[in-house]
């Protein structure tokens, strides 16, 4: 392996009885944590609900950057599969499973065009192109009236249903989220540990050198661009069937640094990052209610510290904690 | 209607809101010349000397010169403050760089908003009546912010060019490595840059606040500006940023003629990513890719 090259979610082979049974442990508490909000009544159940979204929109960003780009424009795909999957049920009739189906192709092959002549550009130039996409989508969205609703957005969207059973109430919607939160970190560390995510955690530690060993770096980020999107388009259509509502305003640069915040509070390059980062900031809006101020100015400043700090994340308090107890 | 009076007209304002946007991406492409730092913060400069001018002006009762000097002092000392505490582990490092700035824009925001509350804010207006040259009329109370805008720039370009602390800027933007050779002093001039960058930002927020309201969003459309004619101009180029700046000036003013102001603003977008695409390295200038 060359120096310089990253395998941050490589075991050791031969693991310690101690760091086993924590991580039991931990998984234990997780799951604790999974099941407890159908006993705590209905905002616990919402809370859940989004951070379940949360985990898997911010997994698509992730995976996206894991290949070495970061997106400041997460929020568009997560607007295309909202929109998309309403308005294709509109006009072709679709039932809301076809509908996901239907807009997730869409967006799919929207981030296949987009990603093929955007990804060319690296570091924070594509930072830049992509934040000025989403402006350009939220734009697109509140001009286009006459189809999208405009400002005052689109009401009174219909559940999500599969095969009759609809997801129309709370406790089972979280079913559902939890469902496809957990199959999004699966997919995650399923990719992450074959030879493409590899490839990936290469092109992004040394683009050149990955090409040099025959990796086709643009090949490489767009599957993870592509990838990740989709996985925000289903964040969003999952999102609009459970609030029955969609704006243009969900979609605003808010989102995309909420996205940002999220995955770097919760650990850039580590597969439990996403789900840290949305277990721990989704709530926190809660925590500072009516002082939405306050609550962004928290984001701000974890953001610095973390960075400063803790460059891995939550994610990687662990590894950390193991690191001090193994010098001492 | 009489195009030549409506070209005309359309033109004069284009080089008034180009002149400010110029103000705006200077700072801006100075700070990545110089730390290769997306200053995702530069509109909350914007906002904050807007902000400094109103409280100077209306509470202090100062005349609108002392208030746009003062906004430009205060935010010069801030962003070397800020640069030194907050930012000087992220220099050079492009990403983490500018996620720090996106967390240090919503502190200052969220802390703006705290401070003044989310209700906009009039100033009085600095001049009254319009100038009229050849038949196109400008507003004396612009002509007045494009007269401070140019002295303001003037003097930058003097800076930049004739003196020792200039031109260590300059010399750390073509190449901090030799420029550290040389005996030019990190700790010095990274500060400086920042702060000067920041304080062109205060300046254009001080200008145009009695032109428009001051609240604690106003930031968020000049960044978005600065961050077209940087990408158009070439990341990091001031002669770039110039053009660009004065050309996209035009650009809305001509095309608010024709267009709708959202589908200028979208053309503007695709123009933009287009461009960007098409050249990395900036339109107009010589950027570093």
């Amino acid at each position: 392996m060359t120096p310089g090259l990253s395998m941050p979610n490589t075991a050791p082979a031969a693991r310690q009885p101690a760091h086993a049974a924590w991580q039991a442990a931990g998984f234990a508490l997780l799951a604790a944590l999974a099941v407890l909000p159908w006993f705590s009544g209905p905002f616990a159940l919402h809370l859940a609900i989004q951070v379940c979204l949360n985990v898997l929109i911010v997994g698509g960003l992730a995976l996206i950057d894991r290949a070495g780009q970061l997106s400041f424009g997460h929020s568009a795909p997560v607007a295309v599969g909202a929109y998309a999957s309403v308005l294709l049920g509109q006009w072709l009739g679709l039932d809301s499973l076809s509908a996901l189906l239907a807009a997730l192709a869409l967006a799919a092959v929207l981030a296949l065009a987009l990603g093929w002549v955007i990804l060319r550009l690296r570091g924070v130039y594509f930072v830049l192109v992509t934040f000025a996409f989403a402006e350009l989508v939220r734009l697109l969205l509140l001009d286009f009236a006459g189809v999208t609703g405009g400002a005052s957005g689109i009401a009174g969207i219909a559940p999500m249903a599969v095969a009759g059973f609809a997801f129309d109430t709370r406790e089972r919607f979280y079913a559902l989220a939890l469902a496809v939160a957990l199959l999004s970190v699966l997919l995650l560390a399923r990719v992450y540990d074959r030879p493409l995510g590899r490839a990936m955690a290469a092109v992004a530690a040394n683009p050149a050198l990955a090409e040099s060993v025959g990796l086709s770096v643009l090949r490489v980020q767009l599957v993870a661009y592509v990838l990740g999107s989709t996985m925000a388009a289903l964040g969003g259509v999952l999102t609009v069937r459970y609030i029955g509502f969609v704006s243009p305003e969900s979609f605003a640069t808010a989102a995309s640094v909420a996205f940002i915040t999220m995955l770097v509070i919760g650990g850039r390059g580590s597969l439990f990052g996403p789900l840290a980062g949305a277990i721990v900031l989704t709530p926190l809006p809660e925590l500072f209610r009516g002082a939405v101020q306050t609550q962004h100015l928290f984001y701000g400043a974890a953001l610095i510290v973390i960075l400063r700090f803790l460059p891995g994340g939550i994610a990687s308090v662990p590894a950390r904690l193991r690191n001090l107890r193994g010098r001492a | 209607m009489d195009w030549g009076f409506v070209i005309g007209q359309a033109t004069a304002n284009g080089l008034v809101i180009g002149l400010l946007y110029l103000l705006m991406a200077v700072g801006f492409t100075l700070v990545f010349g110089v730390m290769r730092m997306v200053n995702f913060a530069h509109g909350e400069f914007y906002m904050l000397g807007a902000f400094a001018a109103w409280v100077c002006t209306t509470r202090l009762q100062l005349p609108f010169l002392a208030a746009v000097v003062l906004a430009a002092a205060a935010a010069l000392v801030l962003g070397a403050l800020i640069e030194w505490l907050v930012l000087k582990p992220f220099r050079k490092d492009e990403l983490n760089g500018m996620i720090t700035t996106i967390g240090l824009a919503l502190i200052l925001q969220n802390g703006a908003l705290m401070l003044f509350g989310p209700d906009p804010h009039a100033m009085p207006g600095i001049a009254e009546g319009a100038t009229t040259l050849m038949g196109i009329a400008v507003p004396n109370a612009r002509l007045a912010v494009v007269g401070f805008a140019a002295v303001v720039l003037a003097a930058l370009y003097v800076y930049l060019r004739h003196t020792r602390g200039g031109r260590a800027l300059r010399a750390v933007v073509e190449d901090g490595e030799t420029a550290a050779l040389q005996g030019i002093r990190a700790r010095v001039v990274y500060p400086l840059g920042f702060g000067i960058g920041v304080a062109l930002a205060a300046v254009a927020g001080a200008l145009m606040a009695p032109l428009f309201s001051v609240s604690p969003f106003i930031g968020a459309a000049p960044l978005l500006k600065a961050f077209m004619v940087v990408i158009l101009g070439g990341l990091g180029s001031v002669p770039g940023a110039a053009v660009a700046a004065l050309a996209l000036g035009l650009l809305e003013s001509y095309s608010s003629i024709f267009l709708s102001t959202s589908t200028a603003d979208m053309l503007l977008f695709v123009l933009v990513i287009v461009g960007m695409l098409a050249f990395p390295r900036g339109l107009i200038g010589r950027g570093e890719a």
